[in-house]
């Protein structure tokens, strides 16, 4: 149970050090409950920023109206009044429900998810987050508390492999920085989803594959997209933020399977496109093949709405380029988030996107 | 050569805003605009909204021949399907039972295109399948070969399709699994096994023929629960004394609504008997005795049929052999089979009295 304050004492230095720590045996005095955390290089890291696992929305109020000294005062009042459950939060407690499953199977293991809360937040507020955490029996036990000053190092250190954050600025930072992250929305009604499996929807262009074809799209039209994509069926299209997310379920995917458990398996993937099946579809599916991914439904939509899909799916997580499906997600209580990456991001109101100079007409 | 959009260099010029693009219009929309500006360019055809198109989910089943890979499944597991499927994705499957009928539909699309070009009330085909979407690009290159227009692909991967058949506005499900059926039509779905006739009778390429059965499938099943409860004379009786009632509605009755208003397109513009659907009522009802039920109930649902053959109990195969439907609707399995040993498509509706006493069977 260490906190890596922003000042860096326990963490930075003494980096080995501390992981021989956790290896001597525990004295009988200290009972462990709790299994430990794995290695960060070994796990899969999963940093959620405490406003989307949790619902900080009237702190948020009294931070924007109030200021600083009012926010710390107010949520040191509220110490043990525990955080309601945000956005994140279930998607949080599937990935521990997937964790139990895999200490079952392959107790050695450290190739497990772990989750590292990673906030704007002064260590003040640490506090109450450790009691919401037990409150709610998370098992988060890394903390990355940075005082106001940018996470996205801390990030780095940390292999994270998923970044959610409620913070736009933050997640394009992380990607520029080429760490898979997603802008989470908080939907007005969440749908119940499942505890025991881990559901994870994927847009297919500009989340788990570049933005290449969309850029023809856009630039072209449907006609010369579709021309484009049987043109060039047979090669692979280069990846997009998403890939190596989907790339580290399939891994642990694998371990379930080599167990036999192909349909019991607790995560499965999804692919929710837009493209459509006969015309565009082949090159999708061949690059994830070509990139060894399996995804275990697919549904080609050719421009149907997403919302009334993903309803049925109730996944923990939908990822997508375009914030029209990501408001249209939600509308309907799914979790959705925004990945801003690629062409879809420009303002398009009018005037066309000129490919060769890369500007607006 | 197409690198990887996110490069630190260009992403800082991304203007990403923390709400929509901006437009609650579709990407799509744009196509429209594109268009216009290059009139000459055919245009593959726009892929209609669920909810203005009549959409026709097929499994892959019932559209292709998968009697070998079926085998494979039910004998070697999973894995080896998979692998199977795989290794021969670039042979085409044969067409299966629905074939014909999709053919059909898409030859209506044309004709509905050419007179109202602008209209979205068309038939919209749904692939929805069991597979894995590895098996998506053996059925595109399927698709592909046999020129069919099928975009919009459901590949759940295991899990039941039956959630997604409502997100989809599904208005017909034709499925070769028995127990699918049942749970679609428990879901309030209209939906029919069908089944591979015994020889192959060549049906029209350019009129859609679709033939129901009365009773338990455009209508319900209260007059065939007295028929087999009090026989024959009660069963007439009761017809006559309820000549005026209205029968409640079958599963189907919302199939041939829709059908109806596909047709009344075609008699606006003065193609009533040059129209490429025509239907059929096939009905073991004696006309004179119990005949003008059904037709008074069929008129007060404003609903048109284009023929109709009452057999007071005479065989359903050799009319339907000179009938030559794409389809036919029929509750029970005994005419199913009939109508299949003669040639005609056939499709089981499993619903009303008629199933109870085929339990045993």
């Amino acid at each position: 149970q260490r906190m890596n304050l922003s000042n860096g004492v326990s963490g930075q230095n003494r980096n080995d050090a501390s992981w021989e720590d956790t290896k001597r045996p525990v004295k009988l005095s200290t009972p462990t409950r709790k299994p430990q955390p794995p290695k960060p290089e070994n796990a899969i890291t999963i940093a959620v920023s405490s406003r989307v696992l949790f619902n900080m929305e009237r702190e948020q109020q009294i931070y924007e109206r109030q200021g600083m000294e009012e926010y710390l005062k107010y949520q040191l009042e509220h110490e043990s009044e525990p955080f309601s459950p945000g956005p994140a939060f279930s998607f949080v407690k599937a990935l521990e429900a997937v964790n139990n499953r895999l200490r079952e199977l392959y107790p050695q293991s450290e190739e497990l998810f772990d989750v590292v809360l990673v906030t704007n937040n002064h260590a003040y507020v640490g506090l109450r987050l450790i009691h919401t955490i037990n409150h709610h029996h998370l098992l988060i036990e890394r903390f990355c508390m940075t005082g106001g000053n940018s996470p996205i190092g801390y990030l780095k250190a940390y292999h994270t492999n998923l970044y959610l954050s409620a913070d736009s600025a933050k997640v394009r930072e992380a990607l520029q920085e080429g760490i898979a992250a997603a802008t989470m929305f908080t939907p007005e009604k969440m749908k119940e989803v499942s505890d025991i499996q881990l559901r994870v929807a994927f847009d297919g262009d500009a989340v788990l594959f570049s933005d290449e074809s969309e850029r023809i799209f856009k630039a072209h039209g449907l006609d010369k997209f579709f021309e484009h994509e049987k043109a060039h069926e047979n090669k692979p299209l280069d990846h997009g933020p998403l890939k190596g997310f989907l790339e580290v379920l399939g891994k642990l995917q694998r371990k379930f399977f080599h167990k036999g458990l192909r349909m019991d398996c607790p995560i499965r993937t999804y692919l929710v496109t837009a493209r459509s099946a006969a015309s565009s579809g082949t090159r999708a599916l061949k690059t994830l093949r070509s990139w060894g991914l399996e995804i275990d439904e697919a549904l080609f939509l050719a421009g149907a709405p997403k919302g009334p899909m993903l309803e049925k799916i109730r996944p923990h997580i939908f990822f997508d380029d375009q914030m029209f499906h990501v408001e249209g997600a939600a509308e309907l209580g799914t979790v959705a988030c925004h990945v801003p990456y690629g062409i879809a991001q420009r303002l398009f109101h009018s005037g066309k996107y000129d490919i060769t100079t890369e500007k607006l007409n | 050569m197409v690198k990887m959009s996110v490069d630190p260099a260009k992403a800082k010029d991304l203007q990403i805003c923390a709400s929509s693009n901006g437009e609650k219009g579709d990407s799509w929309e744009e196509t429209d605009e594109l268009q216009e500006d290059r009139p000459g360019l055919a245009a593959a055809p726009k892929q209609p909204k669920p909810e203005n198109a009549v959409t026709i989910a097929v499994s892959t089943r019932v559209l292709f021949r998968t009697e070998r890979e079926q085998k494979v499944f039910e004998r070697h597991g999973v894995e080896e399907y998979l692998r199977y499927q795989i290794q021969h994705e670039n042979e085409p499957f044969a067409p299966g039972p629905a074939f014909p009928f999709v053919k059909a539909l898409e030859a209506v699309n044309s004709r509905l295109r050419q007179l109202y070009p602008q209209s979205e009330e068309l038939f919209d085909i749904v692939l929805v399948t069991y597979n894995h979407a590895h098996v998506g690009i053996r059925l595109i290159n399927t698709i592909n070969h046999h020129n069919l227009f099928i975009e919009r692909f459901c590949m759940t991967g295991g899990s039941s399709p039956i959630g997604y058949l409502a997100a989809w506005h599904t208005d017909l499900y034709l499925s070769a699994d028995a127990q699918k059926v049942r749970e679609a039509l428990a879901e309030g779905i209209a939906v029919a096994t069908v089944f591979m006739p015994e020889k192959q009778t060549e049906v029209s390429e350019s009129q859609l023929r679709v033939a129901f059965d009365g009773d338990a499938v455009l209508f319900s099943d209260e007059s065939e629960r007295i028929f087999k409860a009090h026989g024959l004379d009660k069963f007439f009786e009761h017809e006559r004394q309820n000549e005026d009632t209205l029968l409640d509605h079958g599963p189907l009755k919302g199939f041939l609504e829709a059908l109806g208003k596909l047709q009344k397109k075609f008699y606006a513009k003065g193609q009533r008997l040059d129209c490429p659907i025509r239907t059929y009522l096939v009905t073991a009802r004696s006309a004179a005795s119990s005949g003008l039920r059904a037709l008074k109930t069929l008129r007060a649902w404003g609903l048109e049929i284009d023929e109709a053959l009452f057999l007071a109990g005479a065989p359903k195969g050799p009319m339907l052999e000179k009938i030559r439907p794409h389809i036919y609707f029929d509750d029970q399995m005994f005419h199913v089979e009939g109508a299949a040993e003669m040639g005609t498509i056939a499709a089981h509706v499993p619903y009303g009295v008629a199933q109870k006493r085929q339990a045993g069977k």
